[in-house]
């Protein structure tokens, strides 16, 4: 795990997914680890509920929470937001957060190369797939299903946002009128294959 | 059952109704009775850790202010509704389900109210009746309370059920998670009085449904007063979409089926867990180790959170299909979703709020169209 450039751990204290004790940049003064979360939450004005949040975790969650908002340089929306997801996926799955951070899918993006922004937008759209494992999946297969139809240009369909209806939208764009012909025999065409879709959208399979 | 009552409130008026007699008489010992001049401040949250738990513990007998009668406040136009008509006559639960609304929206005066005036709400039945003659009306008094939570204590159905008795177009829809069913057992109905358990899997009653009777003891007391004249339905709301949760509500129903034949169900409901974000704080807060309260629920047009729409959707048709299949028509509605939704799961556009009501209280289909096999 790479550290931030603005802060230096000793190696020596480090472990897997915690660190012992945190040196602030700057300074030569070991502070023990709720001073550091202090230091990173004021320096992200982090509102004081979720910083009450982050340090009523047990040592090795806060610990561990904390090498991650330095590596992936959260910013404060991405370090609330990965409170609460953490926070419900270790109550879902019963899991601790160093446990739910050591997932491979996560330990790639802290661990590979790009810059901090990118990583820590990839980490959290990772950490949401973990909270949403059924939600991914059934979007996903309907993507899958949505590509199959091979839909020419100036034909989109688009899916409910996290498939939060069962509307499903067909657009077709056209600036002459064969544009229209032809989009609505394509459309007729699969007709079938996008009655599918609409069917899976009604929970038509298993999800 | 027994539930904990840390005080009884009494509002200094209404210390000789009949209620608080009542009330008096069938109070355990111990109990401190205090009397106050409105009943309203007491029933106001009061400092502590929980103010909303500790409410549920102290029972305040007061006159009702406001109307006993109003449409039902799930009721909505974006929704296909039931045409539900609730009376009030006591607000919150001595139970305590991780997942309640109350939670939100008894949270400023979270007492245990009954209310000592409900003769009045027979009044305003008498009223609509006369207004409406030839209209069937299903009333419940399950909304805002448990319908018989503490009935040994309020025997309020010992008024109720006579009186519905003798009224030919009003059914009464009595809903409960209890199984406090010794003042019906005594009772007549005359067919016009309904009694309807909210059913959960195990799992979510063990997790969720705290102080509540267990799913095979509501459906036992279903039997019982199948037996003695009531007519009963089913409220599979709320469906909670956790892992595993189509095998346990196929085995849900089952295990109702194998007790209850199809063709003695008045009718089921089918509603799935939504939250509004401030209810499911206030949850959260409550109960926080319970991950029920966690499933994939994403924020639905109506500003509630659901589970996504493919699966809360699917878990519908696993349910419908399974009374469709258990050998006699059931009729059955959604509560709180479009009538998209309701087309989807019974394969009929549904009818209008009222029509429904009306057919709910005879036991009739909810929908207007026979069923489309290709939806």
């Amino acid at each position: 795990m790479a550290s931030s450039t603005r802060t230096r751990t000793s190696a020596g204290r480090r472990q897997a997914h915690g660190i012992r004790g945190i040196l602030l940049p700057n300074h030569d003064t070991a502070l023990n680890l709720d001073d550091a979360i202090r230091a990173l939450a004021a320096a992200r004005r982090l509102p004081e509920t979720h910083l009450a949040r982050w340090l009523a975790m047990d040592e090795p969650s806060r610990s561990a929470f904390l090498e991650l908002a330095r590596t992936i340089r959260l910013r404060t929306g991405q370090i609330i937001l990965a409170l609460d997801l953490l926070g419900e996926i270790a109550v879902r799955e019963r899991k601790r957060i160093p446990e739910i951070l050591a997932a491979p899918e996560l330990m790639r993006i802290t661990a590979r190369a790009g810059s901090a922004p990118e990583r820590a937008r990839a980490f959290i759209g990772a950490l949401r797939a973990l909270r949403f494992p059924r939600l991914r999946q059934a979007s996903e297969r309907l993507e899958r299903q949505i590509a199959a139809l091979r839909l020419p240009r100036g034909i989109s369909i688009v899916l409910p946002r996290e498939l939060g209806s069962d509307v499903l939208t067909i657009r077709l764009e056209v600036t002459r009128a064969t544009d229209l012909e032809r989009g609505l025999a394509v459309l007729a065409d699969r007709g079938a294959a996008i009655a599918r879709i609409v069917a899976m959208l009604g929970g038509s399979d298993e999800v | 059952m027994k539930f904990d009552l840390d005080a009884v409130i009494i509002e200094h008026d209404e210390r000789d109704s009949p209620l608080a007699r009542r009330v008096l008489a069938a109070l355990a010992p111990g109990i401190p009775v205090e009397y106050v001049a409105d009943g309203r401040e007491a029933a106001r949250p009061r400092p502590g850790t929980d103010p909303f738990g500790a409410g549920k513990r102290r029972m305040v007998l007061m006159r009702r202010r406001a109307p006993f009668l109003m449409g039902c406040p799930a009721g909505s136009a974006q929704f296909a509704c039931c045409g539900y008509q609730v009376m009030i006559l006591a607000s919150n639960c001595p139970m305590d389900c991780s997942y309640c609304f109350l939670q939100e929206f008894v949270a400023d005066n979270p007492a245990f109210q009954v209310y000592s005036n409900y003769s009045a709400g027979f009044d305003e039945i008498d009223r609509m009746i006369h207004a409406a003659p030839a209209r069937q009306f299903r009333i419940g008094t399950g909304e805002l309370a448990d319908s018989l939570a503490f009935d040994t204590l309020t025997a309020l159905t010992r008024d109720l059920v006579p009186f519905f008795a003798a009224r030919q177009t009003v059914t009464l829809e009595l809903k409960t998670k209890t199984d406090e069913i010794h003042n019906l057992l005594e009772l007549d109905p005359r067919g016009r009085v309904m009694v309807s358990w909210t059913l959960s899997p195990e799992r979510v009653w063990r997790t969720c449904e705290h102080r509540t009777a267990p799913p095979a003891a509501r459906i036992a007391a279903a039997g019982k007063v199948l037996e003695g004249g009531y007519r009963v339905a089913f409220h599979f709301d709320p469906i909670i979409a956790y892992e595993g949760a189509e095998r346990d509500y196929a085995e849900l129903i089952d295990n109702l089926l194998d007790v209850i034949a199809p063709a003695h169900i008045a009718f089921f409901s089918l509603g799935g867990l939504r939250m509004t974000p401030a209810l499911k704080s206030a949850a959260r807060r409550r109960f926080p180790a319970d991950p029920m309260l966690l499933g994939e629920d994403i924020l639905a047009r109506d500003g509630r959170l659901r589970a996504f729409t493919p699966l809360r959707l699917r878990l519908y048709r696993i349910l419908a299909e399974r009374f469709e299949r258990a050998g006699a028509p059931v009729p059955g509605y959604l509560c709180m979703e479009a009538p998209s939704v309701h087309e989807r799961v019974f394969g009929a556009a549904p009818s209008n709020p009222a029509t429904i009501g009306a057919r709910l209280a005879h036991g009739r289909s909810t929908t207007d169209a026979p069923k489309d096999s290709s939806q």
